[in-house]
């Protein structure tokens, strides 16, 4: 019986080497050990323990600070290798509010591929360097922000009016004052979250007027009404993250939210994004990705190409320049949201959920190129798209001038049945009053307003079965049979039909579209007879009954 | 007598007592001396509480290794390992959605051992199911399950439903997506009966389905009380279940006489040189036992010789030690090469795809891709009803104690391994290959479908050639070797199926690299 | 062939056995070592190697209008802070006694528990408490007060 002796000596002594090894390893070969062991504070070798930030009221245990030491509550003045050193100052001290909270990653991990999230089960790994911003979303989820070109304009007014002599902001301008006492004007780097003294122009003019000389009599000089606008943009816009405010303001110039939707607002032919961010690289194919296989360079050739990355992806390229790209990936990273205790919630968020406030600007022009510009095009032009029918000009002058406010506002509200605009009232989840700016950007843009039309919306007595032979000599080889849409636009449609005027109607008929394949139909061309005023009110008279027809 | 002198004396003896305090404390913990005689061995044996569930002697045929291979004290000692780290991994354990899963991460990561400790659980949780399987099929295979070890086999059957269940509440606790989705199916496998009420349309007076759910979930999802639930039974029901019916078990083993050999045992072993036997009683009994009176049949081995056995101390144990050692090193060593897995933090509205049960319950989760009810509960029950039924059925004496004893033997196993391995591939291959009543007949009634499907029919086949093999060789130890050695070979086809060929939406792939992503 | 050769013995007689068995005592003691190494490295999994408390330091903004000698307790902190025209100090309110939380008033310190009484500095006037209630380090950088909990300082030690 001698083989279970050995048995059991073998088994034991291995399972003893291999206890010792686990012991080693465990209590020895720890890379956070290797690390702090190099560590040294004012009073000499730091202890090697594991540590860790907890913040309770953000549901944060970070063991970054097991590697990262210096980030620790009092620890600052750790050193010896460069992994150990501080944080560079923020305003959210790592001390508090722990590491994960901005930088993505795993917390709870103690090994670096694992606390960075190069793991496989960790759908969030850490923020790469150069979107670290991006980090900012996750509790400043619903900064308010303009369109690319109103900030940009504020910006050049804040530059143009030399505001960054005095002031600092986002690490630029200011000037310290002669002889100490600090700078010459506050940092307005985070005016957006502090706020700001309302009064500031009555004020510096005040000081300008009485101040004998100095900077405040040669550096400032009483801003217009419309700078000062420009200049409230801009100083709205400063929460100290410019790279991430900048970044959404390119989103809500490109249309975006005309396919999707971000926090209820936007239209659903694409995924809602509220949390696009938080997208785990663990469920995304990289087949077609160049690069290491990061959620930053998946977002960014699906910018590039969509339909590559996504199979049966709608979405059109968009012909974006590389910084682009590189914003919109910045901010579509920035759309992951943490559930926050009230003590934690940012302002800009209270202000969303208290006082439903928007996360964009809700002027006109922002508005159309958040909402609109996608199909229609960032100047209103309309856009062809392979695939989809194309999407009308609405900035055509033609249309601006026979078109009323209330038809517009009216198509936008309840969009058109059948096609891709949607009703931006229910489904889109804008408000009357931004409608009402979209419009009147609308105008703005074709440069046209509506010409004068006294009669009533209804005024064609004309016989629908004179119209209905020459809609179909005519008009039905663009429009189909019975207006069902060939080449030219579906006319059956029930929100057209009911929200047309006649005017309208004949107006549109008599005129044509400029620079669309609808011709004035008063003029004659080679194909057909020019059509008499009569003629197109019968026309007109036959497209009311259509609607008849189906109701 | 002086007081003072008296006095004097009682103190010095208290003071020589409180010397020899330690050594009492030794004799009287280890009454017999220590173990070098056959007596001291036999009183070391039945003085200790843990080891007098053993003989005092062991006969040599149940020391070989081939006998029993160990698994017994293999499954016995994973038990072992599983409790100990298992309650070690109680002190870290929160049993509360994603706070268990925040607990996992810490006894991975910053827990002293925790992480050796929770591979250790999961390494020696799985090896306790492959142990208990294979123990079972040893007794199968060598017939032990044969008078008058009838009723301990039906424990053992008990305890490999309990060990299957300890594992599977165990695969919810870490609460990642696996676990959730993996007990969202189990638990509505066990909502299945409803397939069968809801077709008779009797569910709304009579549904077993949604009460076993009910009982298992505590609430219509699985959350927090599920997780309450699942975890009660892991570490207090089923391990105290677990422990009672060991004690049964082992208890029977002795009191059955012992491994199970065969009737020329010792002829066979005596052509082998050994040393250490001898005969054990080698004198008439100078009186009978007159205890015979309330015993019938044949009492114990008095004046019975000359014997096979050796003292149970140490032989014996050493055997059990060395396996127990064994079964450490084995758990140890793959605890250091491979953690225990832990996906994302469960997510209630991503369903996990493929969303896949532990691999011992993937051949399950295969048949139930067509019937719920029959895969999940009705063959399983079919099954264990049969394995249960086998030692009343059987009544032969030929070939217990011998590996594939009985009509028929190893030929005969063989021949039924290829039925069993090429029946269930081929069935599956035709499922996988061309649909199943569903894709032809898409208005068929469920009831039909729960009736005939792969899995009925695979047990149809089997059932059918278990009846040829009892034909075949008029026995039923035939019969019962045939359907026995069919469902080991359809459970492993099953299984590996079910891991290694089916995908995301339980779509068959050659190999998991071609599953997509999306 | 039993093992008929040999003189039947009885069960009575001791089994000639070796005396020394190498090779059966060196796997128990192997067995046993490795047992214990393993139950002494199991041993450590209960001593957490980190705490699920927040960090012992901790910023505190003093309101405006806080008076001397009046008590400010940050919330879920067991420590008053104190603004005089000599500086800041912070007192622990942890009963020396046995752990319950002491209430600041104008008499000084009460505890609630077992009636333990203390000063405004945290010297015991009265009650079963054994020591004063310690002084916690404060420090105060860039207009920032910080209270260290972890950190004691001799009483009187206030930071302007």
């Amino acid at each position: 019986m001698k083989k279970n002796k050995y048995l059991l000596l073998a088994s034991s002594l291995a399972v003893l080497v291999l206890l010792a090894g686990a012991a080693i390893q465990e209590s020895f070969l720890k890379e956070w050990r290797r690390i702090q062991a190099q560590g040294r504070s004012d009073e000499g070798p730091i202890p090697v323990q594991l540590r860790q930030i907890v913040n309770t009221s953000l549901g944060v245990s970070d063991r970054c600070v097991s590697c990262h030491v210096s980030m620790g509550p009092g620890e600052q003045s750790v050193r010896g290798n460069p992994i150990l050193v501080a944080h560079k100052p923020v305003v959210h001290d790592p001390a508090e509010f722990g590491c994960t909270v901005c930088h993505g990653g795993q917390g709870q991990a103690t090994e670096k591929a694992d606390a960075h999230g190069d793991v496989h089960f960790w759908p969030e790994p850490m923020l790469p360097k150069n979107a670290s911003y991006a980090g900012c979303g996750r509790c400043h989820a619903s900064l308010n922000v303009p369109g690319r070109e109103q900030l940009a304009s504020a910006q050049q007014a804040f530059e143009r009016l030399d505001c960054l002599t005095c002031h600092r902001v986002d690490g630029r301008g200011g000037t310290v004052r002669p002889g100490g006492g600090g700078m010459e004007g506050p940092d307005l780097s985070r005016t957006g979250l502090k706020g700001y003294d309302s009064a500031w122009h009555e004020k510096h003019v005040q000081k300008s007027a009485a101040a004998p000389e100095g900077p405040w009599k040669v550096s400032f000089s009483p801003v217009s009404t419309t700078d000062q606008a420009l200049l409230k943009t801009y100083l709205d816009t400063r929460i100290a993250a410019p790279q991430l405010v900048a970044a959404k303001s390119v989103f809500f110039s490109h249309g975006c939210l005309g396919c999707h939707k971000v926090s209820g607002v936007g239209g659903d032919d694409g995924p809602d994004l509220s949390r696009a961010g938080e997208k785990d690289p663990g469920q995304v194919s990289f087949k077609e990705v160049p690069g290491q296989p990061t959620m930053q360079n998946w977002m960014a050739e699906h910018f590039r190409a969509p339909a590559s990355v996504v199979v049966g992806s709608q979405m059109p390229p968009a012909n974006l320049s590389q910084q682009e790209i590189d914003q919109l990936t910045l901010f579509t990273l920035s759309l992951r949201r943490k559930e926050l205790r009230e003590i934690y919630l940012p302002k800009d968020r209270l202000r969303a959920v208290k006082f439903n406030e928007r996360e964009f600007s809700s002027d006109g022009a922002t508005l159309f190129g958040a909402f609109c510009a996608g199909c229609h095009g960032e100047d209103g032009q309309g856009r062809r798209l392979p695939g989809l029918v194309s999407f009308p000009s609405i900035a055509n002058p033609d249309f601006l001038a026979s078109v009323s406010d209330d038809f517009l506002a009216h198509t936008v509200q309840n969009g058109r049945p059948g096609r891709k605009m949607p009703g931006w009232l229910k489904d889109g989840g804008l408000r009357a009053e931004e409608i009402k700016a979209v419009v009147a950007h609308v105008r703005t843009l074709g440069n046209t307003s509506q010409q004068p039309d006294t009669r009533p919306a209804r005024w064609i007595t004309a016989s629908a079965a004179q119209g209905k032979s020459i809609f179909e000599s005519i008009c039905s080889g663009c429009h189909g049979p019975q207006g069902k849409g060939g080449q030219g636009p579906a006319l059956n449609n029930k929100v057209l039909l009911e929200s047309a005027t006649d005017s309208y109607l004949v107006e549109t008929i008599s005129r044509g579209r400029r620079g669309t394949a609808m011709a004035s139909f008063l003029e004659p061309s080679p194909v057909r007879p020019a059509l008499t005023r009569s003629d197109i009110e019968a026309v007109v008279a036959y497209l009311r009954s259509l609607l008849g027809g189906k109701s | 007598m002086n007081p003072a002198s008296f006095h004097k004396d009682a103190l010095r003896e208290f003071v020589d007592n409180l010397k020899t305090v330690p050594r009492r404390v030794y004799e009287t913990a280890f009454r017999g001396g220590p173990p070098t005689t056959d007596r001291t061995r036999s009183t070391f044996v039945f003085g200790n509480v843990f080891l007098h569930l053993h003989a005092v002697r062991t006969h040599r045929w149940s020391l070989r290794w081939t006998t029993t291979v160990g698994l017994g004290i293999m499954s016995v000692s994973a038990f072992l390992i599983t409790l100990v780290t298992g309650v070690m991994l109680m002190f870290y354990y929160k049993p509360f959605p994603e706070a268990a899963y925040g607990s996992i991460k810490d006894i991975h990561f910053v827990v002293p051992t925790g992480r050796l400790i929770r591979n250790i659980h999961r390494w020696a949780a799985n090896i306790m199911v492959v142990a208990v399987i294979l123990h079972m099929a040893r007794a199968f295979y060598t017939a032990a399950y044969r008078r008058p070890r009838e009723y301990n086999w039906l424990i053992g059957l008990g305890l490999l439903v309990v060990t299957l269940g300890l594992s599977f509440t165990g695969y919810l606790l870490p609460w990642d997506q696996l676990a959730y989705w993996a007990i969202t199916i189990g638990a509505n496998i066990a909502q299945s009966p409803r397939e069968i009420t809801d077709a008779l349309g009797i569910t709304q007076y009579f549904d077993p389905g949604g009460l076993q759910r009910l009982l298992l979930l505590g609430s219509d999802t699985v959350g927090a009380e599920a997780l309450i639930r699942f975890y009660l039974l892991h570490v207090m029901i089923l391990p105290l279940a677990l422990a009672a019916l060991m004690g049964v078990h082992f208890w029977r083993i002795r009191k059955d006489g012992g491994m199970v050999r065969p009737a020329d045992a010792d002829e066979r072993l005596n052509r082998v040189r050994n040393e250490e036997t001898y005969p054990v009683f080698t004198e008439a009994p100078a009186k009978t036992y007159h205890l015979a009176a309330i015993v019938r049949g044949k009492t114990s081995v008095v004046g019975r010789g000359p014997e096979n056995t050796v003292p149970s101390m140490p032989h014996l144990f050493y055997a059990e030690l060395g396996v127990m050692m064994l079964t450490l090193l084995v758990c140890v060593a793959l605890a250091l090469v491979s953690d225990a897995p832990l996906k994302e933090l469960a997510n209630p509205s991503v369903p996990e795809n493929p969303a896949k049960a532990p691999w011992y319950f993937l051949g399950l989760q295969e048949m139930v891709s067509f019937s719920a009810f029959m895969g999940g509960i009705g063959i399983p029950s079919i099954v264990l009803l049969g394995l249960g039924l086998i030692p009343y059925l059987d009544r032969e004496t030929e070939g217990t104690g011998e590996w594939f004893g009985g009509p028929g033997g190893w030929r005969l196993v063989r021949f039924s391994m290829v039925i069993g391995f090429c029946t269930p591939i081929l069935i599956e291959s035709f499922a996988i290959r061309f649909g199943w009543l569903r894709e032809w007949f898409p208005k068929i009634p469920q009831l039909i479908i729960t009736c005939v499907n792969p899995a009925t029919i695979l047990t149809t086949v089997y059932a059918l050639f278990s009846i040829w093999c009892i034909r075949r060789y008029q026995s039923a130890r035939a019969g019962a070797l045939g359907l026995f050695t069919c469902f080991l070979c359809g459970f492993l086809v099953l299984t590996v199926i079910g891991t290694y060929f089916r995908g995301p939406n339980w779509v068959f792939y050659l190999s998991p690299s071609d599953w997509p992503k999306h | 062939m039993t093992l008929q050769p040999k003189p039947p013995r009885s069960r009575l007689d001791p089994e000639p056995m070796p005396r020394r068995d190498w090779l059966g005592l060196s796997g128990l003691w192997s067995m046993g070592g490795a047992l214990l190494f393993g139950m002494f490295g199991m041993l450590k999994l209960p001593k957490a190697a980190v705490l699920a408390s927040p960090s012992k330091k901790f910023k505190v903004t003093l309101p405006e209008t806080l008076a001397a000698g009046e008590a400010f307790v940050p919330s879920g902190r067991s420590v008053a802070v104190f603004r005089d025209a000599e500086g800041v100090h912070a007192i622990s309110t942890i009963c020396t006694h046995l752990g319950c939380v002491v209430k600041p008033g104008a008499e000084g310190f009460e505890c609630p528990c077992h009636g333990s009484r203390f000063h405004h500095d945290g010297s015991v006037s009265r009650g079963p408490a054994p020591r004063a209630l310690p002084w916690l380090k404060v420090s105060v950088s860039g207009g920032i007060l910080t209270v260290d909990e972890g950190t004691t300082v001799p009483s009187g030690t206030k930071v302007a």
